[in-house]
């Protein structure tokens, strides 16, 4: 029996600050294996991005115990959660969180250039091409967010999230903001980050796509509940050049759809 | 050390790309810390060319730092040991001065005493209506000479004339205004070679007087020759003369000065000169005059004139520092603003690992680099302005003008940018650094 990845064991989380302390986490239980793949789903104010920011070390539980490789990090401190966020996870939101100053390749650097380390601008350039080129949108890699459709946007947030090589994705309603095809190519992107042992948790109110997740769960009065989801409703994502197929296989690039050679890309 | 410097360069890099799309705000952060920055890098500026000016001035009168000057006061065999001593020597000087009228025989000079042309001192006890007479015993005391008071002025002028055994401009840089200066390669010459002070020139330019030279302590009168004319700094009519020269008319035995007598000598040696210190010690030894006779100082200027420029300095930088305060008001308040409408940005580099440490970093980068471009402009505004009002300036003061610019200016600039910007962006970085991850979840 391998060691968890992700172990929470009675995790709880009490929302302060307002009239009445609000109980959101109560005791939730989940365990994580590397290439696995978790979709959480649960009504709006149910706690899915509460307990998101828990895994994600943005917040510290209340009670209960978090074990990340079977260490206890329920206590850390604020400096090793940002060290273990940089190292560990990669982060997708619903909003895409692009900074419209920056080009596609700045924008997905920015996970790089983040203090933790320091890569020379060659690698960081090659890191960066790659984790865009994994979404399948390395051609666009000089174009500023304004010039970007709302899926490619959000690949390019997957792509940040991808660059340093994740063992934990958490996306928090990452296909909110997209339409049904582009929610659904997205989530093949993600998907098929679980095929190169990355664990993928996915927080969505959408149960087709919480459907092509390995488990589903819902969580309900502060506390996961396994859940059944009927098959899918909708066809595999379409014939879009530069993505997955369903098989989570990352479907190769093009070499002309990428920036020439000699081409400088910034990141 | 490497993360130190991973961080440092992550700040730099972010903050300049935080710059680069603000254009707006930067040019308005930076045009109110001009004004600051200007006022610092022209105080700083205008002390150090007034302190350049005021060095200048005493440098011609006392010396330049580091020179030792050694007094010898005492008898003529002390003269002469010092003079032997000092043969051929390049490292040391010695200067002796003489009173003298240049001018007609039995008037009285146009400037008793060797005061100023514009100005009257009186001293007519110097130029001759005072005499020294001794009594048998020894005791010696002054008698007016009415006759001499009785004496109409006539065309004279009474300068002090320094003597110099070699090139003194080592020492005290005399600029050059006209003419030529000493030239102490040739033979001495029986007529006096006179390099006068602006002055004295001013004397000469003013009155015509035949060329006859009086000189206290001398037997005959010589027929000076003028050479040039140097600014000394002296406000005193003055001429400068080879010693050697003056040695032809003045027995080094018999007394020049009928209050001192004899020659008293005043040596300048560079700090290294010690072989030559040496021998001359040893010399004056050797004549019995002993190390509690001699008495030498060091040149200090720079000391001096910045005592004095303290207090200036204090008061006007005070002044600047408050227009510099306003500035960092400034860059403080479109900081703040900045900081509050990149929350998400700043929340979601936390999300992506980036320590609250560089967060506050970035925003420092940010101000400080502002502070940087900002400081440029202003170095380079007040840079212009030198360059324009330079030969203005010269006009009032001849070393005002010369010269690059203060580089003591440019560096106060940079210094006053960089403080200004870590103390405008110092409450935003710390903002910066306490924005809760959370908002990017609940964005």
């Amino acid at each position: 029996m391998t060691t968890p990845l992700v172990q929470l064991i009675g995790v709880t989380k009490t929302l302060r600050g307002q009239e009445q302390p609000r109980p959101i986490l109560t005791g939730v239980d989940l365990t994580l294996h590397s290439g696995e793949s978790v979709a959480i789903l649960g009504r709006s104010g149910s706690g899915k991005s509460t307990l998101l920011s828990l895994i994600g070390l943005f917040d510290r539980p209340d009670g209960g115990q978090y074990l990340l490789d079977g260490q206890d990090i329920t206590r850390i401190s604020d400096g090793k959660a940002a060290a273990l966020r940089s190292a560990q996870f990669g982060f997708v939101f619903q909003r895409f969180f692009l900074l419209k100053h920056l080009t596609a390749a700045q924008n997905v650097a920015m996970a790089l250039v983040n203090g933790q380390g320091w890569l020379p601008r060659r690698q960081r350039r090659e890191k960066v091409l790659a984790a865009l080129d994994q979404v399948g949108i390395a051609h666009l890699a000089k174009h500023r967010p304004a010039r970007l459709s709302g899926g490619e946007q959000q690949r390019v947030a997957i792509a940040r999230a991808l660059v340093r090589e994740p063992r934990i994705i958490l996306a928090d309603e990452p296909t909110g903001a997209l339409d049904t095809e582009t929610g659904n190519l997205v989530v093949d992107v993600l998907r098929a980050t679980t095929e190169r042992g990355c664990a993928l948790v996915l927080v969505t109110h959408d149960p087709d796509h919480a459907a092509r997740m390995g488990r589903v769960l819902r969580l309900r009065d502060g506390v996961l509940h396994p859940e059944t989801v009927p098959a899918l409703s909708g066809a595999p994502t379409g014939p879009v050049g530069a993505l997955p197929d369903r098989g989570g296989g990352l479907t190769h690039v093009p070499r002309h759809a990428r920036p020439a050679e000699n081409e400088e890309v910034r990141a | 050390m490497i993360r130190l410097s991973g961080r440092l360069r992550s700040a730099v890099i972010i903050g300049l790309q935080g710059i680069r799309a603000r254009k707006t705000r930067t040019l308005l952060s930076m045009i109110s810390l001009f004004l600051g920055v200007l006022s610092v890098t022209v105080v700083q500026g205008a002390s150090q060319m007034a302190q350049r000016a005021a060095l200048a001035d005493i440098e011609l009168i006392q010396g330049i730092d580091g020179t030792l000057v050694m007094s010898v006061m005492g008898t003529p065999e002390a003269a002469k040991a010092t003079l032997r001593s000092l043969e051929d020597r390049t490292d040391a000087v010695a200067v002796t001065d003489f009173r003298a009228i240049i001018g007609e025989p039995n008037v009285r000079p146009v400037n008793e005493g060797g005061s100023p042309f514009d100005e009257q001192w009186g001293g007519w006890g110097w130029s001759g209506g005072v005499r020294i007479e001794c009594d048998p015993t020894g005791y010696c005391y002054e008698v007016i000479d009415e006759q001499y008071l009785q004496t109409p002025v006539g065309a004279a002028i009474e300068l002090r004339v320094v003597g110099l055994s070699g090139d003194i401009r080592q020492f005290r840089p005399f600029r050059l205004v006209t003419g030529e200066w000493l030239d102490f390669s040739t033979d001495p010459s029986y007529s006096p070679g006179l390099v006068l002070n602006r002055e004295a020139a001013k004397g000469f330019e003013r009155y015509r007087v035949p060329a006859e030279m009086r000189i206290m302590g001398a037997a005959k009168n010589p027929t000076p020759r003028i050479l040039g004319v140097v600014e000394d700094g002296n406000p005193l009519p003055t001429a400068y003369v080879r010693l050697d020269e003056m040695l032809n008319w003045v027995d080094v035995d018999a007394p020049a000065d009928p209050y001192y007598g004899g020659i008293n000598l005043e040596v300048y040696t560079q700090p290294t000169a010690t072989e030559t210190l040496q021998i001359l010690r040893a010399n004056l030894a050797a004549v019995g005059v002993g190390e509690e006779q001699l008495y030498v100082r060091v040149i200090d200027s720079r000391k001096q004139v910045e005592q004095m420029m303290l207090i200036l300095r204090l008061v006007f930088f005070g002044m600047a520092g408050l227009v510099l305060l306003i500035g960092v008001a400034g860059i403080l308040n479109v900081t703040l603003a900045t900081v509050g409408e990149r929350v998400e940005e700043f929340a979601l580099r936390r999300a992506v690992g980036t320590p609250r440490l560089l967060l506050a970093g970035i925003v420092l980068a940010e101000t400080m680099i502002t502070g940087l471009f900002t400081a440029a402009a202003a170095i380079g505004f007040a840079a212009l302005v030198f360059q324009v009002a330079g030969p203005i300036l010269a006009e009032i003061h001849y070393s005002l003008g010369a010269g690059p610019f203060p580089w003591e200016a440019a560096l106060a600039g940079v210094i006053a940018g960089l403080i200004a910007g870590l103390l405008g962006g110092l409450i935003p970085a710390v903002r910066a650094a306490r924005i809760p991850i959370a908002s990017v979840m609940r964005a």
